[in-house]
Parts: structure tokens; C-alpha cells; sequence
């Protein structure tokens, strides 16, 4: 994509995201748009590992409980505001994932996603014992999220509208920091070392330091998302927020979308989202079942992902359109 | 003094010795052959040299400096480059994204990079195939794009394992050619391989190694005649 168009295509989707608001006034709809925000975020987390450098970990649910008990902790027991609060969980987070890193990236492959599932369950044993910080299994609850005016205005946490506000906010950022890593030498190399790990040795890629820095990375989307959540939710606990389901979605969401694309992350939790809202809505019984069925589905007929295979599609268009006119 | 010197090299893997008290050295612009029967350990000796294996024992030098206990991708920094006998190339990538992840070592930014592989590329004849997907291109053209990711690291010495290994004679050849004008571009060469035509054509100097441990070194012609090398490859009757 040439600079210029890059450059209205983050425009057109500022523009809708700032737009959205204002048409969508059901409060559950909104929900729902605000949780597709989060997903991305942390479908977007998992993928800067997972897509681009093939490192898969089923282990982010750690990285996002450490943003989300460093944010409510922070919160209620010093006082910080949700908005340095969410920041610092990423950066918790960034930081708990270099020791996470230089232990599990001494596996490979399917060691190293096993490695990571051990390093969440650990977590979340952690969170359950360590009772002085944590609460334990009972976990923190925010009652009331602190007084801001913003441009003259109270805000109204009560309602959607500020948290719709910070989730697009996050999101703007999660993508971003995606595209422009893919720009970067680093985006290159974890190519490389997702295509072929000695062979990225043999040509000078330090492989240890890329994988350490992009978890850090990665940990710090996860964090940022955490941090989310716990303002969102304003309920944190063990169950909640370092629950192996939460590993799993974060693994769906680009799966579905497009392993190591900007926007699949997006795309992902746009599809997922809805679908496990409406089927969860339509048969409260066994939605899950639909859900499952939808993902064999994707995995089955579009292994590239939803706009992996899309963007394929457009590439090869765009090819067939030169050749035309060359000829 | 020599470019590149390899100095009482040894390695066990558990109680075998694959590689015993190893020592040669390589000058500069030289083509040194390393040759020997299957399983001599001429491998190993490559992945001891460019730290994908820590040696037991032994020490190896580039102008004077140790290269052991670095990890592969420092020593390919310090000027080592190496191919692999079963070639390794990022095979959902073409080409030229190959080389220009090889290239990114000596020019971080992406345009000299891609610049700097479209020359290695266009040196090794494999322009026209710039766009191909690596896993597309023929057994040849992936042993190219193998010397052709080795040479954008810009070394100064180029291990090359087995490069015309499955090759066909006409193509050998051609290999022939690429590695001399490799060396005349002012690169060393190590040189493991099988086909002994190319090795007599072009190596300077042949290092023969058997069970782990050198049994001759020479000029081509002499080491062939040499009754412990007929004796390893042939047997002792033969010799």
C-alpha cells in the first residue's frame, strides 16, 4: 500500500471510530462495540508473538492479569487514576513478560506454547495464595471510579461513552505500534525467525533478543488491555482475569482474522465478538457449540484468516490489473 | 597471519568424538576444500566454526580474535557466513525478501537493504527470479538463494556446505563458476563437498578429515594420491 493511502485509510477508520458513538445510542450495542475495542487490543497483543514470529503462547492470560491487578491495585490501594493506571499494567505487564521470555524462548515450538500455558497457570496460582496483595480468590471490586472534568465536563462513568472513548483509544494505539513494527527491521526478522529460526541465526538475527523484545511488547498490549478490563469491569479475580479461556481467545481472535496482518486482529474480534454475542443471546444453553463451530469453520475453509484472505484476494486483483495494463 | 585459524577443535556428543583436535588455518582470498568419507565430521566442523554447536575443546580464530561461545548470529556479525547442506530458506517469503533479511545485517535501513540484495542477486544470476517464492524455486535456484542470503551478511569468510550437492554436471559447473567469482570478490571460502571435480578445480588447498581428526592436507592433486585418504574413502586394499 503506497504512504498516501496508508495514510487515508487511518483517517477513514479514525473518522468512523470518532462517528460511532453518536449513531449507536442502545447501551448494549455500545457494550458490545467496546468489548470488540478490548478483543482487538488483545487479539493484537498475541499477534505481534504469534502472527508475526510464529512464537504461539497460550499464556497471555498472565500478561493481561498482571495489567489488570496492576491497575486496580494501583487504583484502590494508591490512589491512581485508571488513565496512568492502564498504562502502567502494560508496562507491569512488559516488564513480567522479560523473565517469562528468557525461560520459555529456551523451548521451541509446541514446547514453548506448553511452557506458557505452565507460566499462567503459575500466575494465577500466584494470584490466588498471595493473598496480601492480591485478595486471593476474592479479588478487588472498584465502587466508584474517581471524579475528572474533561474540556468542562464532568465525566459520566456511568455511562458507555468515556469507556468507548478509551477503548478506541487503545485500540488506535495497538494497531499502530502493529503496522509500524511490521515497517521495521525488528517486523522483518520475526519473519524470518517465524520461516525458519536457525536460518535467521545464520544471517545475524539475534533471535533471542527479538523474541524477548516483542513479548515485551506484546505483554504491554496485554497489560494495556488488562488495565481496561479492570476499569471497565471494575471486578478482578483470579477466575476473571487469568482464566485459560482468556489465553484461548487471544489466540482465536487473530487466528480468525489473519496471522501477522495489521487488521486482522480487528477483523477477528469484530466476527467473533458478534458471533459469541448473538448465539450466547439466542440459546443460552450450549452456545458455546455454535461458537466452536463457527471457529472449526474459518480454521477449515480460510486458514489465512478472515482478512488475510481478503487482502490476498485484493493483492492479486491489484496484480492482475497491472498485467492488463502492461500488456 | 592467517584469516581464519582453527586451532586443536574438539567435540564430543556423549562418549563419541565427532570432531578430535582439529587444527588448519585458512588464508585470506583462499578456497580451502574440506572434504572426507560420510559421517567425517566436515558438518560438524561448520557448526563448531559458526557456533550453532559449542566445541568441546579448541579454539577458533578470525584475525586473531576467538569466535567460540558466541552465538551464531554474533559470529555471522564478526564476519562468518555459512549455507546448509539441506538448504534453508524462508520459504513463504520470494527472494528477494530472502536476501534483504540477510542484507539488514549491514544496512538497517530498508531501501539499502533491498538495494544491497537486488546486487547480490543480479551476482548470482538469480535477478529473474526475484519474485519467486522461495519454496517455488528449483533445487539450483534454492542452493543460489543460499549462497545469495550467505554473501548479503557481507563476510569475509563463506562456509559453503555442500552447494552442488544434487546438482546435475552442467549445473555443477555453473556452481563452479559462482564460487570463483565469489572468491575473486574478495571472499574466502570453505569449502565442503562431495563432488570431486568441482573440489580439484577450485580449491586451493584440500583439508582432509576421517573420524573426526585431519589425515592429510595439500594441494589437491597430492591429497588424492595420499594412501590414507584412498584407504578412508576406498578401503585398505584399494590403497
Amino acid at each position: 500500500m503506497s504512504r498516501r493511502a496508508a495514510a487515508l485509510a487511518w483517517a477513514c477508520g479514525a473518522a468512523a471510530v470518532a462517528a460511532l458513538p453518536l449513531l449507536v445510542k442502545n447501551a448494549f450495542l455500545l457494550h458490545v462495540v467496546i468489548l470488540i475495542l478490548m478483543w482487538t487490543v488483545l487479539g493484537a497483543a498475541w499477534n505481534v508473538l504469534g502472527g508475526f514470529a510464529g512464537q504461539v503462547s497460550f499464556g497471555h492470560a498472565a500478561l493481561f492479569g498482571i495489567g489488570a491487578y496492576t491497575t486496580i491495585i494501583l487504583f484502590l490501594k494508591a490512589g491512581v487514576a485508571p488513565w496512568w493506571g492502564i498504562p502502567l499494567g502494560g508496562m507491569a505487564a512488559a516488564l513480567g513478560s522479560v523473565p517469562i521470555g528468557l525461560i520459555c524462548f529456551r523451548l521451541r515450538g509446541p514446547y514453548f506454547s506448553l511452557a506458557t500455558l505452565a507460566v499462567a497457570e503459575l500466575a494465577k496460582l500466584v494470584a490466588l495464595n498471595w493473598e496480601s496483595v492480591t485478595n486471593g480468590p476474592v479479588g478487588f471490586l472498584i465502587t466508584d471510579l474517581p471524579q475528572l472534568r474533561l474540556l468542562g465536563h464532568a465525566v459520566d462513568w456511568e455511562a458507555k461513552t468515556p469507556f468507548y472513548a478509551l477503548a478506541a483509544l487503545l485500540m488506535g494505539f495497538a494497531l499502530f505500534a502493529t503496522a509500524r513494527l511490521r515497517q521495521s527491521r525488528l517486523g522483518a526478522y520475526l519473519v524470518a525467525i517465524r520461516e525458519n529460526e536457525d536460518a535467521a541465526e545464520a544471517i545475524g538475527v539475534d533471535t533471542v533478543r527479538a523474541k524477548v523484545l516483542t513479548l515485551a511488547l506484546s505483554g504491554f498490549l496485554a497489560g494495556l488491555g488488562g488495565g481496561f478490563y479492570a476499569c471497565y469491569f471494575r471486578y478482578v479475580d483470579p477466575d476473571a482475569v487469568l482464566n485459560i479461556g482468556l489465553s484461548m481467545e487471544m489466540v482465536f481472535i487473530p487466528m480468525v482474522g489473519g496471522l501477522g496482518t495489521v487488521c486482522g486482529p480487528l477483523v477477528g474480534a469484530v466476527f467473533l465478538t458478534t458471533v459469541g454475542e448473538a448465539v450466547r443471546e439466542r440459546f443460552q444453553v450450549g452456545h458455546l457449540i455454535f461458537y466452536g463451530l463457527f471457529m472449526m469453520i474459518v480454521i477449515r475453509f480460510l486458514p489465512e484468516g478472515i482478512w488475510g484472505r481478503a487482502a490476498l484476494a485484493l493483492r492479486g486483483r491489484r496484480k492482475e490489473a497491472k498485467g492488463v495494463g502492461a500488456a | 597471519m592467517a584469516l581464519l585459524e582453527v586451532h586443536g577443535l574438539t567435540r564430543f556428543f556423549g562418549g563419541l568424538r565427532a570432531v578430535g583436535n582439529l587444527s588448519f588455518e585458512v588464508a585470506e582470498g583462499e578456497i580451502l576444500g574440506l572434504i572426507g568419507p560420510n559421517g567425517a565430521g566436515k558438518t560438524t566442523v561448520f557448526n563448531l566454526v559458526t557456533g550453532f554447536v559449542r566445541p568441546s575443546q579448541g579454539e577458533v580464530r578470525l584475525s586473531g580474535r576467538s569466535v567460540v561461545g558466541l552465538r551464531p548470529n554474533a559470529v555471522a556479525r564478526r564476519g562468518i557466513a555459512r549455507t546448509f547442506q539441506i538448504v534453508k530458506p524462508f520459504p513463504g517469503l520470494s527472494a528477494r525478501e530472502n536476501v534483504t533479511l540477510a542484507a539488514f545485517l549491514r544496512h538497517p535501513a530498508r531501501r539499502d537493504a533491498e538495494h544491497a540484495a537486488d546486487e547480490v542477486l543480479g551476482r548470482l544470476g538469480l535477478s529473474h527470479r526475484a519474485s519467486t517464492l522461495a519454496s517455488q524455486l528449483t533445487l539450483m535456484d534454492q542452493k543460489r538463494l543460499e549462497m545469495a542470503k550467505a554473501l548479503a551478511t557481507d563476510p569475509r569468510v563463506l562456509l559453503l556446505d555442500e552447494p552442488m550437492g544434487g546438482l546435475n554436471p552442467s549445473e555443477v559447473d555453473v556452481a563452479v563458476g559462482m564460487v570463483e567469482r565469489i572468491r575473486r570478490g574478495g571472499v574466502t571460502v570453505i569449502l565442503v563437498e562431495h563432488v570431486m571435480k568441482a573440489i580439484m578445480r577450485i580449491s586451493d588447498r584440500v583439508v582432509v578429515l576421517h573420524h573426526g581428526e585431519k589425515i592429510a592436507e595439500g594441494a589437491p592433486a597430492v591429497v588424492v594420491r595420499d594412501p590414507q585418504v584412498v584407504a578412508a574413502y576406498f578401503g585398505r586394499r584399494a590403497a
